[in-house]
Order: C-alpha cells, then sequence, then structure tokens
C-alpha cells in the first residue's frame, strides 16, 4: 500500500461540488469531494441511495444533463487536464478512449436496435479511425475475452440474459482499454451467482490490463473483495476515506461503524440488528453542521460548532471527518 | 405445533407464446404456527409466483395447499373471503405498491372498510393504532404516498396487511428497495410484530443474509423446483445441493481477511419453458451425468434435511 501513496495519481478529483435545480429548489448532491486514483488501484464509492456517488461519476466524465445541473465546481484531472474545462473535441477523445464507464442497469445501456458486435466495434472505430473490418474484430476479440461466443456477435441485446448483457457492457467500455474505468453498481442488476461470474471477470481484466477503477456500490460485501482504497460517502460528502484494511478493521466514523452493525452477518447470530435510527438530510437544505448530526449516537453539543468540511487524519492516509475520534474508538 | 400452511406437490404453469412456463413444479413444504420460513433463489426461480399462489392470488394448475387443515383450492366464495382476511402480502417495491392517489389513512383502512363493518370513526381510530404498531407520525395520516421516504411508505405497506389481523403473511422481498440503513429497521419491525402478534411469515428474498437472520427454516429453489430444504443454521453449516453451495459461496462478505472460496457457476441458466424432465441445475452443475438429465427426486438425506440431486451422497461422501 506504502507505494501507492507515492504513485502519481492518474485521475484525480479535487473539491468537486455538483448542484441541480429541481422545480424551486437547488439539490446539494455532491458538497466538495476529493479523491485520488493512481494507475492500476481500485477506490470502492460506497453510499445509500441518494448518496451522490453516480453524480460524481457523470460529473467525472461531464455527461450529467446539462438541462438540469444548476452548477458544477471544482476539478476533475485527468492525466494533468482538468475534465471540467475540456472542449468538445478533447472530451470526445477523452470517452470511452482514456476513461470509460460501466452503467448500472445492462438492460437499458445497450441501443436495443442494434447488434452487440456493431455497439462495440462503433466505439473502436470513432476513437482508432480504422476500417469497420478491423473494429469488427476488435469487438469480436473483447466479447471472447468476456466469454461470450463469436457466433452470437450478431445477436441483439434482448437475445441475451441480463448476466450475458452486462458482460456486453464491459467489453464495451473495455474496447479502447481505457486507463480509468469508472464502474457504477456493475452487478446491483445481477443474481449472487452471476455477480460472482461478473466480479471476478472485472477483477481479472483489471489485472490483465492494468486498469485503474472507481467502483460504485452500495455493498459492503463487493468492496471488501474488489478494492484497494475505499471512500463512503455520506449526502455528498466523503465522510471517511482510507485503505480497505483502515475502513473495515477500524471504521472511525459513525456512519461508518452504522453501516457495519445495520447489515445482517452471517457469521454471527443477533436477534435485533442494529439500523441508523432516522433519514438521511433533506439535500436541498444547507446544512451549517456534521451532516450525520441527527442520526449519530456520538453527536454532543461541540458537534454544532464544528467545522464539518474539515477531515481529521486518524492514522496516516485514514480521513474522517468527525471530530470524536476517540470516543467512537472506545466502543470497539 | 402443528402446520398452518401445507403444500404438497404445488404446480404453477402459465402459457407463454414459445409454450408453457413452469414457473413453480412440484414444490412441497410445511410452515409451523409462528414459525418463518425463507425462500430464496435468483430471479425468476419462482418465488414469487409460489408466494401469491399459496395466497390463492393465482389458481394452482396442479398439486394442494392446506391453510389450517382446510384445502384452499377446494374453498367456496364466502369461505374464500375469510380465508382472506387470514393471509396478506407485503410487497416488494413501497414505490409502486401504494395507490399513489389515497392518502395514508385510505390506504391503512381501505382492507378494513371492505371486509368489516366498522364504522368511520372505528376507521379512523384502528387506522391510528396501525400507524402507531408499525411507527409511523399520526401527523402522516392525510399525506400522500410520494411525500414519504422508501422506509416510512414500506411501513404504510406493512400497517396495511396487519389491518386485519392475519395469521399468515407472504413477505415478497420487503427489504430489497431500501438501503441497509432503513432495512434494518423493517426487518427488526417485522421480527418484533411477529413475537407480539404470533405471525406466521413466508419470507421470499435473493438475499442470503437477509435470510439466515430472520428464517427458522429455509426453502432454496431453482427455476421452479425445490432443490434444498433444511434448518436455516444447517442449510447454512452444511449445504448439501451443489447450487445450494454456489450460492452461499458467492456471497460476498465484509471480512477482508478470510476471502472464501468462490464455486463459479458455468453456462447459462435453462429456460422455464417447457424445461422437460431431469434436474434444471444440470446444465450448470460440475457433477451432472446423463441420468440427471432424465429426473431427480426430492430426498430427506438428513433428518429434516431435504435434498433434490441425484448424486448427493457422493458428492459430500454420505
Amino acid at each position: 500500500m506504502a507505494e501507492n501513496h507515492q504513485k502519481e495519481p492518474l485521475f484525480s478529483v479535487r473539491n468537486l461540488v455538483v448542484d441541480y435545480h429541481s422545480g424551486d429548489s437547488i439539490v446539494h448532491a455532491v458538497n466538495g469531494v476529493s479523491f485520488d486514483l493512481a494507475p492500476g488501484e481500485t477506490l470502492g464509492l460506497v453510499g445509500e441511495t441518494g448518496a451522490g456517488k453516480t453524480t460524481i461519476a457523470k460529473a467525472s466524465l461531464r455527461i450529467l444533463p446539462e438541462y438540469s445541473v444548476e452548477r458544477i465546481e471544482g476539478e476533475v484531472f485527468y492525466d494533468g487536464k482538468d475534465v471540467l474545462k475540456m472542449n468538445d473535441h478533447e472530451l470526445r477523445k477523452l470517452r470511452g478512449e482514456h476513461i470509460s464507464m460501466i452503467f448500472q442497469d445492462p438492460m437499458t445501456a445497450l441501443n436495443p436496435v442494434k447488434t452487440v458486435i456493431s455497439q462495440i466495434a462503433e466505439g473502436y472505430k470513432t476513437h482508432h479511425n480504422c476500417s469497420k473490418a478491423e473494429a469488427n474484430q476488435v469487438a469480436i476479440k473483447m466479447l471472447e475475452m468476456v466469454g461470450i461466443g463469436a457466433d452470437r456477435a450478431e445477436e441483439f441485446p434482448h437475445q441475451f440474459s441480463g448476466g450475458m448483457k452486462q458482460r456486453v457492457v464491459i467489453a464495451l467500455a473495455l474496447a479502447c482499454s481505457p486507463k480509468v474505468l469508472i464502474a457504477d453498481e456493475p452487478t446491483t442488476a445481477l443474481d449472487v451467482t452471476i455477480q460472482a461470474q461478473v466480479l471476478d471477470l472485472i477483477k481479472s481484466l483489471r489485472d490483465e490490463l492494468g486498469t485503474a477503477m472507481v467502483l460504485i456500490t452500495h455493498d459492503l460485501g463487493i468492496v471488501a473483495e474488489v478494492c484497494d482504497k475505499v471512500a463512503v460517502i455520506y449526502a455528498g460528502r466523503i465522510v471517511e476515506s482510507g485503505t480497505k484494511e483502515d475502513i473495515f478493521d477500524h471504521p472511525t466514523h459513525p456512519y461508518t461503524k452504522g453501516l457495519f452493525a445495520a447489515l445482517p452477518d452471517l457469521q454471527k447470530k443477533v436477534r435485533r440488528l442494529s439500523p441508523i435510527e432516522g433519514l438521511p438530510p433533506d439535500p436541498c437544505e444547507e446544512r451549517r453542521c456534521c451532516d450525520f448530526y441527527d442520526r449519530c449516537p456520538y453527536k454532543c453539543g461541540h458537534c454544532k460548532s464544528y467545522d464539518h468540511t474539515k477531515a481529521i487524519e486518524v492514522s496516516p492516509g485514514h480521513f474522517s471527518r468527525c471530530w470524536r475520534t476517540d470516543a467512537t474508538k472506545e466502543g470497539e | 405445533m402443528a402446520a398452518l400452511i401445507e403444500v404438497k406437490n404445488l404446480q404453477k404453469y402459465f402459457k407463454s407464446a414459445g409454450g408453457q412456463v413452469h414457473a413453480v413444479d412440484g414444490v412441497s413444504f410445511t410452515i409451523e404456527k409462528g414459525e418463518t420460513l425463507g425462500l430464496v433463489g435468483e430471479s425468476g426461480c419462482g418465488k414469487s409466483t409460489l408466494g401469491r399462489t399459496l395466497i390463492h392470488l393465482n389458481e394452482p394448475t396442479g398439486g394442494e395447499m392446506f391453510y389450517d387443515g382446510r384445502d384452499v383450492t377446494r374453498l367456496n366464495t364466502r369461505q374464500l373471503t375469510e380465508f382472506r382476511k387470514d393471509v396478506q402480502m407485503i410487497f416488494q417495491d413501497p414505490f409502486s405498491s401504494l395507490d399513489p392517489r389515497q392518502t395514508i389513512q385510505d390506504i391503512i383502512e381501505e382492507p378494513m372498510r371492505l371486509a368489516t363493518r366498522m364504522s368511520k370513526s372505528e376507521l379512523k381510530e384502528k387506522t391510528i393504532e396501525l400507524m402507531d404498531t408499525v411507527g409511523i407520525e399520526k401527523r402522516l395520516r392525510q399525506s400522500y404516498p410520494h411525500e414519504l421516504d422508501g422506509g416510512r411508505r414500506q411501513r404504510v405497506g406493512i400497517a396495511r396487511a396487519l389491518a386485519l389481523d392475519p395469521k399468515f403473511i407472504v413477505c415478497d422481498e420487503p427489504v430489497s428497495a431500501l438501503d441497509v440503513s432503513i432495512q434494518a429497521q423493517i426487518l427488526n419491525l417485522l421480527m418484533d410484530l411477529q413475537e407480539t402478534r404470533g405471525l406466521t411469515y413466508l419470507f421470499i428474498t435473493h438475499d442470503m443474509s437477509v435470510v439466515k437472520h430472520i428464517s427458522n427454516h429455509i426453502c432454496v429453489m431453482y427455476l421452479g423446483q425445490m432443490v434444498e430444504k433444511s434448518e436455516k443454521e444447517e442449510l447454512f453449516d452444511k449445504p448439501l445441493h451443489p447450487y445450494t453451495k454456489a450460492l452461499l459461496s458467492a456471497i460476498p462478505t465484509t471480512d477482508i481477511h478470510h476471502q472464501k472460496q468462490r464455486i463459479l457457476l458455468k453456462g447459462e441458466i435453462k429456460s422455464a419453458i417447457n424445461p422437460g424432465p431431469g434436474c434444471r441445475f444440470a446444465s450448470r452443475c460440475p457433477y451432472a451425468t446423463e441420468e440427471c438429465r432424465q429426473g431427480v427426486q426430492l430426498k430427506e438425506v438428513l433428518p429434516n434435511h431435504f435434498v433434490a440431486c441425484n448424486k448427493v451422497e457422493e458428492i459430500n461422501g454420505l
């Protein structure tokens, strides 16, 4: 892990802020998120519905719907250049070739009226300016890599099962050998046995191609299996980040601790689960103190006046956005 | 203890363009009073169809179902009305299972309005009582479902299911659409209700850790067939069917120091349309032989541990 810290980040997000407008109110979806990704590294972004995970992913590729975005601020650096300041031509080169994305729902991510081979070949042809035959060859190679035979290449998405469609989506994302892969809940729509196959495939392709990856998920089990680093997101902010060992062995932020406690554990027998009481804050409201304050079992008077945008370094590389690290450690 | 639900060789087929879909094919089990039977399997394996058939929302194609000793398929209209009061269902998606144009009060009181002769004030009183039971604030009585978050909406669904004081509830993936922190709240509520009201549950889910937490017995389904059934600890400690083994090994765990050995399945899931005889798992099973494609029987391999696999003794060295 120590070497990774010294590696120059390939992809880094700095103080990303995204606001949407919805009706008369403004939704603060992402409130100052920063993270770094070194080549070959995998970062897990974990959080619940509405925490802002997908918004971060889409903002990094500039594919948020323009009509609903009120404000994007911050920087997204890829190889030293700011994605948020790129022009259309640069963006087109970036997407697919350098940064690529696996979408959550394989049922809607594919074009239903085009064969899978033409969908994969299309991107490769655009980026490499090659002949159709050459692009088709690459597409067939990609399909074989994800375990789909060449005989099925001319079929349409509806002829495939869910797991196979997700494999097509993966082949599509990896066709141009991107340096960074953003996988947004790549297995959420799949059954566990198929999920195991797809995760195994993603892991082996990542290792083979040396792709850096941001894996977005709400499932801590998947993070444990695939990621090197973890960032826990709550209400549009990273509340805790560190190596996998930091987060799983020594969770410090009350929200992270709460997440682990709320999961039914296959190994332990408990009579009742310990849910996190209450609900996430309304993203339309400006918050002046810690986002987790209302639900936090460790809250005290000082939390209200503490600068909630400040993170504390608990141990080298392990950050928590809670000042009561001593209190939260006692429970261990 | 007496069995509240008894199912023998239940079948439910649907017609489709390609032929007959064998959604549920020869499933048998019993559920004791006050117990929870967990029904697990992957999408399309017939879990929900089984749940719906059990409370007689579908007419079964074949087989028998007994509720409290009576044959459900032979009830007359009046008896069926009585039966329907006793069995209720909690649905998966709290976003689409509630009528968006009804208030919370309307939604919860509707079953009572239809099945009892309660007066308006009684209905209101009972609704408030139910809202209190499931933990929704009284002030939300006149709100509409869209004003509520997922957890509260699911609580409304539970309150409605409880309105007629049922004895048996089919919970069809009640927490799958919820975040983990909210999921834990709902699971605790369901378990509390079971204790205080002596409810019997059929708990349908695809989440193995949830099913382990809430059930007494677990039944594993694969493409309409029951492949394994046993007491829950035994199923997790000693899975005997190759599918159950693969299923359990595929669950991602949060223990980063002991990652388990995966059993990765090859091959694709067979279609449930005209599946023919034999074990439906054979196309993905590493042990399958020609014999498996001919036929398979559910056997009691160990006391109270049923497995439908021809090779079970050989695989497990029994």
